[in-house]
């Protein structure tokens, strides 16, 4: 383990010293590789190497946190300590500590470290030339490629210890295309918890080449209109907009403080009866799991909305301590020098029943959105905004010319409750989350589904 | 610092590159956050790091740690010379030549240190009080923050630079929450300074109030192309979206609307942008840039011609141009990349009444979101989810929220009507000074 099992121990005595109600000590050594590419050549090569300890106390639901990039006896106590001094008062003991056996789920065949810079190099620029060789409209291409490996030790004042080695592997590219005047670009990646034999599933090529058709399809387009629509969305991208749009709401953090729409209202209808919502941070090899989240709880899988009745909330352990509630596995940080905060691991709309042309089909107008760019949500009010960065109008039941230039607007709760489709061909996507300076891996996905009446903001009135 | 940077600068040279470059931060911060009138976190770190650049001819390596004993500096030296031998041979790559003159820069205030941790505090719940008492219907108040911090940088070269300087800064924010009739809108405010002193917790506590109680009631309205008034916080927004490909880098590799159009019209006659890298309030000054060139003030739109770009050494070697110190870099974990410092917009001569006043019906916008996705500007597309006021009659009405304005950010850009006066440094997605701006028309999509 990272730290030694006394170490640990001393410093959650040490951290409780001065009335702390709890104690844990989070220490992690993480190494991770970066590659990218543009200009079809490899333009950096970056390795490092980061390692560090915090320590977190809290009583009630005041928290005192220090952090130290050091995993040597004498600066984790001095961390401790100070940890310690933040809270004063009060006071609890600390159990024996006891290894959680949870063996991790995640099965890495190829470890990145085993595996020659030059053959990750030589995955940019399979990436590189299969999206140039899509059409000679692509005149760039980005090609962007990480892996990490990290070992996290978790101990804590309840006698929790847990200890996880995590592996991540990424490749992303980003095509842009250009005819006359007009530049579109498209993106695509590949990320799982696993090793190298992601690309023995799906190759490097295959990323470059959607990358670049996306940007192609989208040099067809023409403005997108505006106004109230409804818009189909495609299997996959559009899990972020519930990830955005009702999952941050869904964590215990905006309950707690009865900043969100959901808060006080398990049990109730809070979306069409088509829309099941879950969190599952347990699925193995998927982008967003690990075998414990980053309080020591084993991942597990959390029904939020089940058949459009609210079901349950997100939790880390301050918030289920505060809530009375059970912790669900979704404490989370960036890094040691982060306290964990509930957080999202994948969640996603479950299939519902027919096929995605069927709702093509039943759709007489509409605005089918392929690829989503990215969004922001309000948290207090569920208001979002979604780019639509591969958008299509809807013509009687046919998918027909390519728009551009469209946002999505609309609110979480009413847009759950218009969703009148969902079909099976169900997908999950990747992504980094940001919420209070951090950024975490998550996955969402959803099947191809329907939302009526829904804002498009195009450029065209 | 500057010692650790040599001692790793020794054991990358001796791996037997060609140039190398050795960047040590340490640094230190601390954060508080009241709910309620009660701290709710204190949270505080340390953490050094050195970032090793070397040059095996012309291909380029990269290795870090946070663990700065021996035998790591050593490890990643060896590691960041086995990068360079990863990655393609460029002409253009190389360290900048050193320079002998830095512009004097005031970074660092000793009285942050001086003032006692519970003051601090104190100013976090002023901040909070304030906000809380400008109106029962702020039903609380958010992350009412106040954070700090203080960094040590030195770099050391092959090419025999060195240098070393200190930096500290603090600022204070908060959302407001404001609630009636079952809607909750929130405001957000900041203060910014090198020591507390500078701090106005109060004037930001009942500023998140105002913004918060203004977009009370808010709705959607009916679709229109109309004039937008931006306020600060929105026009920053819109300059750090067109700071972002006003460098070299985004010009040579056709990712800027700007690309080609030096000496040209690109905006209306009041505009004008510069990047200043040695300005005192700004957060991004320093004397010298990640890889130590010396910082200045390059005029990027002067009178709304495009003078030129943002330079690091790489992207200036490459157009024959000198860097402009631009080699901008996060912490040791990144490689410089070029990339603005503060960017500042000229302030005009309006005030907010003169700009509302002449808006028959209008838009004032007080909050933009998915500015990273809805604005783009390779192909100049802008298309963001606001909120704010509609204006009629030349004063400010009804609150309006889940609409979506859109234009083309040249033709925003050459239809600014009229620039305010009242610039302010906005820290979010870059140190940006900005005024607010009437725009002549955009596309507004609501109803």
């Amino acid at each position: 383990m990272l730290l030694d099992e006394q170490l640990a121990a001393k410093a959650i005595e040490q951290a409780l010293a001065k009335g702390g109600e709890f104690a844990e000590v989070y220490a992690e050594r993480r190494r991770t590789t970066t590659l990218s590419l543009e200009d079809s050549r490899l333009e950096s090569s970056s390795t490092g190497l980061d390692a560090g300890v915090s320590i977190r106390v809290t009583r009630g639901r005041d928290t005192s946190f220090v952090s130290t990039d050091s995993l040597e006896e004498g600066p984790v106590l001095e961390a401790a300590r100070l940890a310690g001094e933040g809270l004063a008062g009060g006071g609890a003991g600390m159990k024996q500590l006891q290894k959680i056996d949870h063996p991790s789920p995640h099965v890495i065949s190829i470890p990145p470290d085993s595996v020659a810079a030059g053959e990750k190099a030589a995955l940019l620029y399979e990436a590189d030339q299969a999206a140039r060789g899509a059409g000679s409209e692509i005149v760039q291409a980005t090609i962007g490629y990480s892996d990490e490996f990290s070992e996290i030790m978790i101990a804590n004042s309840e006698g929790a210890l847990a200890a996880e080695e995590r592996t991540r592997v990424r490749l992303s590219a980003r095509a842009v295309g250009v005819r006359g005047d007009i530049m579109q670009t498209g993106s695509d990646s590949l990320g799982a918890h696993k090793g190298m034999e992601i690309f023995e599933v799906r190759d490097a090529a295959d990323i470059g080449r959607v990358a670049a058709q996306k940007a192609l399809v989208m040099l067809d387009s023409r403005p997108s209109p505006s106004g109230k629509m409804t818009v189909v969305l495609h299997r996959g991208f559009g899990g972020v907009l519930f990830h955005e749009a009702c999952g941050h709401g869904l964590e215990a953090d905006s309950i707690e403080k009865g900043t969100s729409v959901f808060a006080g209202r398990i049990g109730e209808k809070v979306a069409s009866e088509l829309v099941t919502l879950v969190d599952d941070g347990s699925l193995p090899g998927e982008w967003g799991s690990n075998a414990f989240d980053d309080e020591g709880v084993p991942t597990q899988r959390t029904m939020l909305i089940e058949e459009g009745r609210l079901a349950g909330f997100l939790y880390d352990g301050l918030r289920a301590r505060t809530l009375g509630a059970v912790s669900t596995g979704n404490g989370r940080r960036q890094s040691f020098r982060h306290p964990a905060i509930p957080r999202m691991s994948n969640t996603f709309i479950m299939s519902g029943s027919g096929g995605p042309e069927d709702i093509i089909a039943a759709t007489e107008k509409g605005f089918y959105a392929k690829t989503l760019s990215g969004g922001q949500v309000e948290p207090a009010s569920g208001d979002f905004v979604f780019g639509v960065s591969e958008g299509y109008l809807i013509e009687n039941g046919r998918i027909t010319a390519p728009l551009r230039g469209a946002t999505l607007i609309g609110n979480g709760l009413v847009a759950l409750n218009n969703i009148d489709m969902v079909a099976t061909d169900f997908e999950m996507h990747i992504g980094v989350c940001g919420k209070d300076g951090q950024g975490v891996p998550v996955g969402s996905g959803q099947p191809t589904l329907r939302i009526l009446d829904m804002t498009v903001g195009g450029t065209e009135v | 610092m500057l010692e650790i940077a040599k001692k790793a600068l020794e054991m990358a040279a001796a791996t037997g590159v060609d140039e190398a470059e050795a960047f040590a931060l340490r640094g230190s911060s601390t954060r508080v956050r009241v709910y309620r009138q009660q701290v709710e976190e204190l949270a505080s770190s340390t953490g050094s790091g050195v970032g090793i650049r070397v040059f095996r001819g012309d291909s380029v390596g990269y290795a870090y740690t946070s663990d700065l004993g021996g035998e790591n500096l050593a490890a990643i030296a060896q590691a960041a010379s086995d990068n360079a031998t990863v990655t393609a041979g460029d002409e253009f790559r190389g360290l900048p030549e050193p320079a002998s003159s830095f512009p004097e820069v005031d970074l660092y205030s000793e009285k942050l240190a001086q003032v006692p941790l519970s003051e601090k505090i104190e100013l976090a719940k002023l901040m909070e009080k304030a906000a809380l008492e400008r109106d029962s219907r702020i039903s609380q108040v958010d992350s009412a923050t106040y954070a700090e911090g203080d960094g040590r940088v030195a770099i050391a070269n092959s090419k025999g630079f060195s240098g070393q300087y200190r930096e500290n800064n603090c600022y204070a924010f908060l959302q407001a929450i404001a609630e009636t009739d079952g809607q909750m809108q929130t405001g957000m405010s900041f203060t910014t300074g090198r020591h507390p002193g500078q701090l106005d917790a109060a004037g930001s506590g009942v500023e998140a109030a105002d913004r918060a109680l203004s977009l009370l009631g808010a709705a959607q309205c009916q679709s229109m192309s109309c004039p937008v008034v931006m306020d600060p916080f929105v026009t920053s927004g819109l300059v750090g979206v067109i700071g972002s490909v006003l460098t070299g880098e985004a010009v040579q590799k056709q990712r800027s609307m700007f690309a080609g159009l030096r000496g040209q019209q690109v905006a209306d006659v009041a505009f004008t942008l510069t990047d200043d890298g040695t300005h005192f309030e700004g957060l991004a000054s320093a004397p010298f840039d990640g890889e130590g060139v010396p910082t200045r003030t390059t005029e990027l739109i002067k009178d709304g011609i495009l003078q030129g770009f943002l330079y690091d050494a790489y992207t200036a070697r490459k157009d024959g141009r000198e860097s402009t110190g631009n080699g901008i870099r996060g912490s040791y974990r990144s490689q410089p990349h070029v990339g603005a410092s503060n960017l500042r917009v000229l302030g005009g001569a309006a005030s907010m009444k003169d700009m509302i006043g002449s808006v028959d019906l209008g838009f004032y916008v007080m909050e933009v979101s998915g500015i990273h996705s809805g604005a783009n500007p390779v192909s100049g597309d802008f298309s963001v989810g606001a909120s704010g006021r509609l204006i009629r009659g030349g004063e400010l009405a009804e609150p309006v929220r889940e609409v979506v304005i859109a234009g083309n950010l040249m033709a925003i850009l050459k239809n600014i009507k009229m620039i305010g006066g009242d610039n302010r440094w906005v820290p979010f997605g870059g140190s940006i000074h900005a005024p607010s701006i009437l725009i002549g028309e955009m596309t507004v999509s609501g109803k």
